[in-house]
């Protein structure tokens, strides 16, 4: 395989990684964890001006139709720069499941104000938070006569709080209460009645929310795909978006690891660089060798996706590896630390606890590893 | 998965598949493992003289020395082929020694090795460690004095693996006491039939052989020194970096007879891979084993676009070797005691490699430098950390 990036790739990344450094400070980073919306409207702004959330989205919805490889250059980026910000939950679980899903005039009406940073979306699919399964679905859509009436509770939903749009998977079908099957997709805007949110309270701040659905009625025309084939259409995009959360961890890896290298070289410790100790050293090339496996998987996955090749094992694959291996490597670069990571005006706390957060999102590795074992045939 | 080659050199790998798959025979497996799949053996060179007529042992090497002038690419591909099939993998003549004298030797070392190289007429023995100097090669002491058109070597060498089967011993001698330990090392390639050198053999607990080498006023040619003398460590540093591009094929069917062994075994009424816990390692395994293809693969496509892998080849070599010893526990795990029969055991599995590789991948943790040097490699290296 080629390792390579093309030249385009390149200046896409460059100018991603020279726009967070000057407009996402570790002061911003740290503002956001404390903001009650979770991000910054004014960055926001200037992302939606490069275009990147048309990334993925075809010319005739104002979007650049470029691949997910391109998109996961982006979310490396912003892992790098300590983004958070609904850019995820908007673009991977939200346009990307109306490109999979969506009627052309579902697609005309929510892209094209994806594209323009107009729209914020969000995926309301877990209720226990044991990672994606269809089996957890209770949330029921009972047909009615001017369309679904929406019941149940869903757990773990980003950026809810300010989305326009929730995508909520519910029930309509009775034959299959457990199964997969007569699972259904809705396009809900957030600020429907009997919708209520409340933010959790977690590990890396993040906004991820409790949704209540309580007799909320949503019109036909807001149902997304056909009819009980929500779970089957849901398949890819959540395989998908693990492999954009691996991207954005690849970044988040890769800034810890250069923030604990420098430290290493110049924090000194019976008159040298702690960086010369064997055992530093050591902790290092491990840490080095999480990112770089971590990045490889990253990259097949993501060029796979978007070369439009299969790419189901590998995605599962990923997420196992790099949920484990971006945990791993931020605890080593306390150990290379010491006390001065763990305080709170150390930026390697952050990543620490977006590490544990990363890691439980859509699915941690034991989730993936066992998807391995069915694709392998166990 | 894919390996990213031209046309010409699919079609040459498919003939390399085809190849070993008519050609391996049990009598050339059987002697590939005894001899932990170094090569010298009588069926070995029987074998690998037919296989490198076509220029596969060498094929990066120029069409004049005996190569394809291909990439790493397939040069890697064909390795690992090598490596999948349990044939002799570990080449010191054509894959460490061979690419040095490529680049650092004169026209007539060229002319008198790397033909008889190419076509696996010959094969080496590196010499460099010794008792004192293991992975601190600037340490070793072995002295080769200068008598102007010969040298005379004494010392004692240990760790020689391949030495009581090749015909050549690449060895790395201390031709000058003055000034920097780096700066008096030369290597000279000896014929191992010279008169003054013992060969005594050292068993692993693998049941491997290994070697320590001892010279007592071995004459060797001035002809026989390689590049500039005192030059020495520059190319073992080199040669290394050849050394530990690290197959692993092996591995991979090692692990693949494994999983469709599990399939067959039933524990307490239920498939052994239903059982979660099995399952878990296995897609571990699995995905471990996608990296290495990736850290392995890469280096080959680094070569080919000009760049030195210098930490990568270390931290392939490393995941590949920690891997091995993952790979071997597990499947001791998951076989309970009935993995711990030897080959020829009533009841062992799968010809006793479990138990086999148990005590194996301990070793290779440890040859072509230990796992710890490897990591400092990488921190000094790839990270720029500074040395003690």
């Amino acid at each position: 395989m080629n390792y390579s990036l093309n030249d385009e790739q390149k200046i896409l990344k460059d100018t991603a990684r020279s726009f967070f450094t000057e407009e996402l400070k570790s002061s911003l980073v740290r503002e956001v964890e404390e903001d009650e919306q979770g991000y910054s409207r004014k960055l926001w702004e200037s992302i939606a001006e490069f275009g990147w959330m048309g990334t993925i989205i075809p010319e005739e919805f104002g979007g650049f139709e470029a691949t997910f490889f391109e998109l996961s250059l982006i979310l490396e980026e912003m892992g790098y720069a300590g983004y958070a910000g609904p850019f995820f939950s908007t673009v991977v679980l939200g346009a990307l499941t109306i490109l999979t899903a969506g009627t052309p005039e579902q697609k005309r009406s929510v892209l094209e104000e994806v594209s323009l940073g107009k729209r914020l979306m969000t995926l309301a699919l877990e209720e226990t938070g044991d990672g994606p399964s269809a089996c957890e679905i209770a949330t029921t859509a009972k047909k009615v006569a001017d369309g679904f009436l929406l019941n149940g509770c869903k757990r773990f939903v980003p950026f809810a709080h300010v989305a326009d749009t929730i995508i909520c998977a519910a029930r309509t079908g009775d034959g299959g209460k457990n199964g997969e099957e007569g699972i259904s997709l809705f396009l809900v805007d957030r600020r429907s009645q009997g919708v209520s949110i409340e933010v959790l309270n977690t590990i890396a701040r993040d906004k991820q929310c409790d949704v209540v659905f309580n007799n909320v009625l949503v019109s036909g025309d807001s149902l997304l795909g056909e009819a009980g084939e929500g779970w089957q259409l849901l398949q890819g995009v959540l395989r998908v978006a693990s492999v954009a959360k691996c991207a954005e961890m690849v970044g988040g890896a890769r800034k810890v690891l250069e923030m604990v290298v420098e430290y290493a070289k110049t924090r000194k410790q019976f008159g040298q660089p702690i960086g010369s100790f064997q055992a530093i050293q050591h902790h290092c090339a491990n840490m080095l060798t999480c990112l770089d496996s971590s990045a490889l998987l990253t990259f097949y996955a993501s060029k796979r996706i978007g070369q439009g090749l299969s790419y189901e094992k590998e995605a599962a694959m990923c997420k196992a590896w790099v949920s484990d291996s971006y945990r791993k490597l931020t605890a080593l670069g306390h150990q290379v630390m010491g006390g001065v990571g763990f305080i709170d005006e150390s930026d390697l706390q952050i990543y620490f606890r977006r590490a544990k957060a990363a890691e439980q999102a859509l699915g941690d590795a034991t989730y993936h590893r066992e998807i391995v074992a069915q694709l392998m045939g166990l | 998965m894919e390996i990213e080659l031209n046309s010409r050199e699919s079609a040459i790998l498919e003939e390399v598949r085809r190849f070993l798959k008519s050609e391996v025979t049990p009598e050339l497996l059987a002697e590939s493992h005894h001899l932990e799949y170094i090569y010298g053996g009588e069926e070995g060179r029987k074998f690998v003289r037919k296989f490198a007529a076509n220029g596969w042992l060498t094929p990066c090497w120029p069409e004049e020395y005996g190569g394809l002038n291909s990439s790493e690419m397939l040069m890697y591909a064909i390795r690992n082929e090598m490596a999948y099939a349990r044939v002799p993998i570990h080449f010191a003549g054509a894959h460490m020694a061979g690419p040095s004298i490529l680049r650092y030797g004169n026209d007539d070392l060229k002319k008198n090795y790397l033909l008889r190289l190419a076509s696996g007429e010959i094969e080496f023995a590196l010499g460099y460690s010794e008792p004192a100097a293991g992975s601190d090669l600037m340490g070793l002491e072995m002295r080769a004095a200068d008598k102007g058109d010969h040298l005379i070597v004494n010392g004692q060498k240990t760790f020689n693996t391949h030495a009581h089967v090749a015909d050549y011993h690449w060895l790395a001698v201390r031709t000058n006491l003055e000034g920097p330990k780096h700066k008096g090392i030369s290597i000279l390639i000896v014929d191992l039939k010279s008169p003054g050198i013992t060969i005594r053999p050292m068993i692993t607990m693998a049941g491997t052989r290994t070697n320590e080498v001892f010279y007592d006023d071995v004459v060797v040619p001035r002809a026989n020194l390689v590049g500039e003398i005192n030059s020495g460590f520059k190319y073992i540093m080199a040669a290394l970096d050849f050394e530990r591009m690290f197959p692993f094929g092996h591995y991979k069917k090692f692990y693949e007879d494994l999983v469709a062994y599990l399939k067959t075994v039933t524990r307490n009424g239920m498939p052994l891979t239903k059982d979660p816990l099995v399952r878990q390692k296995l897609a571990q395994l699995e995905i471990e084993l996608e990296i290495i293809h990736h850290l392995y693969f890469q280096l080959a496509h680094m070569l080919d676009n000009g760049k030195i892998p210098n930490y990568q080849a270390s931290m392939e070599k490393n995941f590949l070797t920690d891997f091995e010893q993952r790979l071997a526990n597990t499947a001791l795990e998951i076989l309970g005691a009935r993995g711990q029969l030897r080959e020829g055991a009533n009841g062992a599995i799968l010809d006793g490699l479990p138990e086999w590789l148990y005590r194996w991948t301990v070793i290779e943790t440890i040859y072509g430098g230990t796992a710890e040097i490897q990591r400092n490699i990488m921190a000094q290296r790839g990270l720029g950390l500074p040395r003690a």
